[in-house]
């Protein structure tokens, strides 16, 4: 009897074959445009951001894609990067009750993204608290925020509210940084870096210049007035004191001092924590906390980066991606904000020297209890092979079983080498199991359908009464795990707002909530293997 | 290479020559403009000194040197010629004589000047222009022994001892083509080229002869170790640490691909074993302390580190040696300690700068 039980546990924490079918669904037409030259514009090799939301509460969610633009080898000013060609459209695809999407984009009004802007990334987020979630698009050039009216559509109110930055911004998420009930929003910027001023690298070929080539640049805090207008309070907070060449951003609580703290990703120099002193003030601390650096105390190249458990010590951890040789960055949160390098110790070391990541994320796809980890992968140059043969610029994503906190390669089932870019993660069929949407370089989005069988689940949906209605930034533990209400992370992208607990073979749970408003609220004997709705109580 | 003048003249006037004094008096005008930076008063006054006294070797030899400065070996060779003719004693003479020789190509004829002015260090990089390699070698370390660190004579040593290498193993494979060490040199050449794919070849062709050859695993576990591959870098350095088990390096390099793994425990247990095959080597400790605190003793690693600390203080080790125990204290929650290894970290990285 004692074998037997260890086999089916074996099955639950290691799946047998692919864990996920890999493909594209019906209805999805999307290729990346990113429009490589021989001028190697470092802006070609950097987009791809990638939405899973559920835009018109049907249920199901839905995908948005980030194109980036068409790009001639001399581009003259003003740049022009044929947006309003639909070959260069972002585009929305709504899911249809068996699987299928359609494309919305221009129904939706999403069409027009501007001539001037190269495509990044999105956020999303459900700014005004009217229950239907708005979108945040990036770009070199100016970012453009759409509230979804509630009827299928969305308005372009960028003006309006204040936030179309300038300049290149990469990686953007909402977060309610000072709990006023109104989520804020952040927004990362890569570098001081134009078409006009580009520059030609690279000794025997022309490489895309690495990041130092150019100078650093502050990154954007908005704080929402809840009227439809933000306010940048960048240097009143703080968070422009730092200049960065940032690329991901990462939200949690990592104190556990009811006040969420940024983890900003730098290419090529150290990274940022910022840490909320609850005033609506920053200190950047990454250093002092162990986070800005390699265990070798070396700065690295941090694209992408995820703010999660992967312990379940109920402390939140940062996971940050990077390229070929440096080692994914796992940070093991020691509790107070200060970390320790855990890369080697968890394995994820050894499964990352090799490999250049993007889109990242910690999330239990085999509903073990523990996170695992997904990547985007491929190298940031087209043409690395030529310069270092035992790199690659297309990869397979890096798919991480978590065995109690140590990750161990599976099969993700993605057999063909890719430019792998954003990542947005996401129940996408409502089975109980979170799937994956990946951006291509110059090619369609891979979704990766997760068909791991075994492991109970719990999916929750919370709903903000005293504060921001989406419930970003609640923290919910569920059987001892912690999850953090977020649409954030990963690179470029948003994840399903929903929170996902795998059981394993718990049937029921009790569900512990901490609302940014500091409520608590408690749940017990609840069944497993449903989505339920979590309304915050309106007394604390 | 700096050729000072005064010495010499005040060395031949205690060796009893007698120069003119009209000779003598140009000669330290020539020594006053020379210092100067007056070098074409300086070459005027030596040639004056020289034609009112031509048999005043001095002046030829401060000639000499104001030219070597100049890089003029051609006239420099011709006017010191002309003093160790006359007196072949004069040992900075012969010395720079050999020099302009060797600067311009003359190694052979270099090679008795330098032996007279017993420089072994330039006989030695002479010695190597000749392709008289064993004997260049040999002069070289000699040399390095009189001046650590020579800049000049530590690159010569390194092409003597790479060229002498090369002649063996050419030797090697001319006479054994198909032998494990041939195939063992030849994996070694293609490495040196980031060759993998070919290296990892010759290594298993050679592996394939003679499985137990030394140091042919470790080889192998180096192209892994470079490509990295760390899971059979550290199968072929167990099997190199399992032939050889006083091997040091077979031991860390075993050690630092299983901390590399995960297996910090395993990792431990071999860099301590390295640690004691030879002790304070600074790879290992800063490995070791790396492995231990993976392990979670923040004391071994705290050990392991400040050990390393005592025996290198301004590498890149060091550096990053400065940085772990950061981490470490901050750990342990001796916030001084973890704020002073951060400053040593941080000037390091600002001199580096």
């Amino acid at each position: 009897m004692r074998n037997i039980l260890l086999l089916a546990v074996l099955l639950i924490t290691v799946p047998a074959g692919p864990a996920f079918d890999v493909g594209k669904p019906k209805g999805i037409d999307f290729v990346l445009e990113n429009s490589p030259t021989s001028q190697k514009y470092l802006v070609e090799t950097m987009g791809g951001g990638v939405a899973l939301f559920d835009y018109n509460n049907d249920g199901l969610l839905d995908i948005f894609l980030v194109n980036g633009g068409g790009l001639r080898e001399a581009v003259s000013l003003p740049e022009s990067f044929d947006r309003a060609n639909p070959k260069y459209w972002n585009r929305l695809y709504r899911q249809n009750r068996d699987g299928s999407f359609t494309d919305v984009t221009k129904a939706a009004g999403l069409a027009s993204a501007g001539s001037q802007n190269y495509g990044m990334g999105v956020a999303v987020g459900d700014y005004d608290n009217d229950g239907y979630e708005d979108l945040y698009v990036t770009n070199y050039g100016h970012n453009i925020l759409y509230h979804n009216n509630g009827d299928g559509t969305f308005t372009d109110v960028t003006k309006k509210a204040g936030v179309a930055a300038g300049g290149w911004s990469a990686s953007a998420g909402f977060v309610d940084y000072d709990n006023d009930g109104r989520i804020d929003l952040f927004v990362t910027r890569y570098m001081e870096w134009d078409t006009a001023h580009n520059k030609a690298c690279g000794v025997a070929f022309r490489t895309y210049c690495p990041p130092g080539a150019f100078p650093a640049i502050t990154n954007i805090l908005y704080h929402n007035n809840g009227d439809g207008t933000f306010t940048d309070v960048s240097q009143s907070s703080g968070i422009a004191s730092k200049k960065g060449r940032s690329l991901g951003v990462a939200f949690n609580d990592c104190d556990g001092d009811g006040f969420q703290d940024i983890f900003v990703a730098n290419d090529g120099m150290e990274e940022f924590l910022f840490h909320n002193n609850k005033d609506g003030t920053f200190s950047e601390r990454a250093l002092e906390a162990g986070v800005a650096l390699s265990d070798d105390g070396s700065v690295y190249a941090g694209m992408g980066v995820d703010f999660r458990d992967y312990d379940n010590d109920g402390k939140p951890d940062i996971l940050v991606t990077n390229l070929t040789k440096q080692r994914y960055a796992l940070y093991h949160n020691d509790g107070d904000c200060s970390f320790s390098y855990s890369s080697l110790q968890t394995g994820l070391a050894k499964l990352s020297v090799g490999s250049s990541g993007w889109g990242v994320g910690l999330v239990d796809f085999d509903n073990d209890g523990w996170k695992d980890v997904f990547a985007a992968q491929g190298h940031v140059m087209d043409n690395v092979e030529q310069i270092d043969p035992s790199m690659r610029y297309k990869e397979t994503p890096l798919f991480a079983i978590s065995q109690k906190g140590q990750f161990v390669r599976a099969d993700s089932g993605a057999t063909i080498p890719v430019a792998g870019r954003g990542v947005a993660f996401g129940d996408l069929d409502n089975d109980g199991k979170i799937d994956a949407v990946m951006t291509v370089l110059g090619g369609p989005p891979q979704v990766f359908h997760n068909k791991i069988s075994g492991g109970h689940w719990l999916t929750l949906t919370m709903i903000g009464t005293r504060g921001n209605r989406d419930g970003i930034g609640a923290r919910v533990v569920v059987n001892g795990q912690t999850e953090i209400v977020t649409t954030s992370g990963s690179y470029l992208s948003a994840r399903d707002k929903r929170v996902h607990f795998g059981l394993g073979a718990a049937t029921s749970a009790s569900v512990d909530v901490f609302w940014p408003s500091g409520t608590h609220q408690v749940l017990q004997h609840v069944a497993a293997d449903q989505f339920l709705k979590i309304e915050e109580s309106r007394t604390p | 290479m700096i050729y000072l003048l005064s010495s010499w003249t005040l060395l031949l006037a205690l060796a009893g020559q007698e120069p003119s004094p009209q000779a003598t008096e140009h000669v330290q005008a020539g020594i006053s403009a020379e210092n100067a930076g007056q070098h074409d008063a300086a070459i005027a006054e030596f040639r004056k000194a020289s034609e009112l006294d031509p048999n005043f070797a001095a002046a030829y030899v401060d000639l000499g040197a104001v030219y070597m400065g100049e890089g003029k070996y051609e006239e420099a060779t011709a006017t010191l010629k002309r003093a160790v003719l006359l007196d072949p004693t004069i040992l900075p003479a012969q010395d720079m004589l050999g020099d302009a020789l060797l600067y311009q190509g003359y190694a052979a004829e270099a090679i008795p000047h330098f032996l007279a002015a017993n420089d072994k260090g330039a006989m030695g990089s002479a010695q190597l222009e000749t392709g008289d390699l064993s004997s260049a070698v040999a002069n070289l370390q000699a040399g390095l022994a009189e001046h650590p660190n020579d800049p000049g004579l530590l690159f010569s040593l390194a092409r003597a001892s790479g060229l002498l290498s090369r002649q063996a193993k050419d030797a090697l494979i001319a006479a054994h083509p198909d032998s494990a060490q041939a195939h063992a040199a030849m994996a070694q050449d293609y490495w040196s080229l980031k060759q993998a794919g070919d290296a990892e070849a010759e290594y298993r062709k050679a592996l394939t002869i003679s499985p137990n050859l030394p140091g042919t695993h470790l080889g192998l576990g180096l192209v892994y170790e470079g490509t990295r591959q760390w899971d059979k870098a550290e199968a072929e350095f167990h099997a190199e640490a399992k032939l050889a088990p006083g091997s040091a390096e077979a031991a860390y390099r075993l050690g630092n691909s299983l901390l590399e793994n995960g297996k910090t425990r395993a990792a431990v247990a071999e860099l301590k074993r390295a640690n004691s095959l030879q002790p304070e080597m600074p790879e290992t400790l800063y490995a070791l302390g790396k492995a231990e605190a993976a392990e979670g003793d923040l004391q071994a690693a705290e050990s392991a580190l400040t050990q390393l600390l005592s025996v290198e203080k301004d590498s890149d080790l060091a550096r990053q040696a400065h940085f772990s125990l950061a981490g470490l204290y901050r750990k342990l929650g001796r916030a001084a300690d973890a704020s002073r290894e951060m400053k040593e970290f941080e000037a390091m990285k600002a001199a580096d700068k």
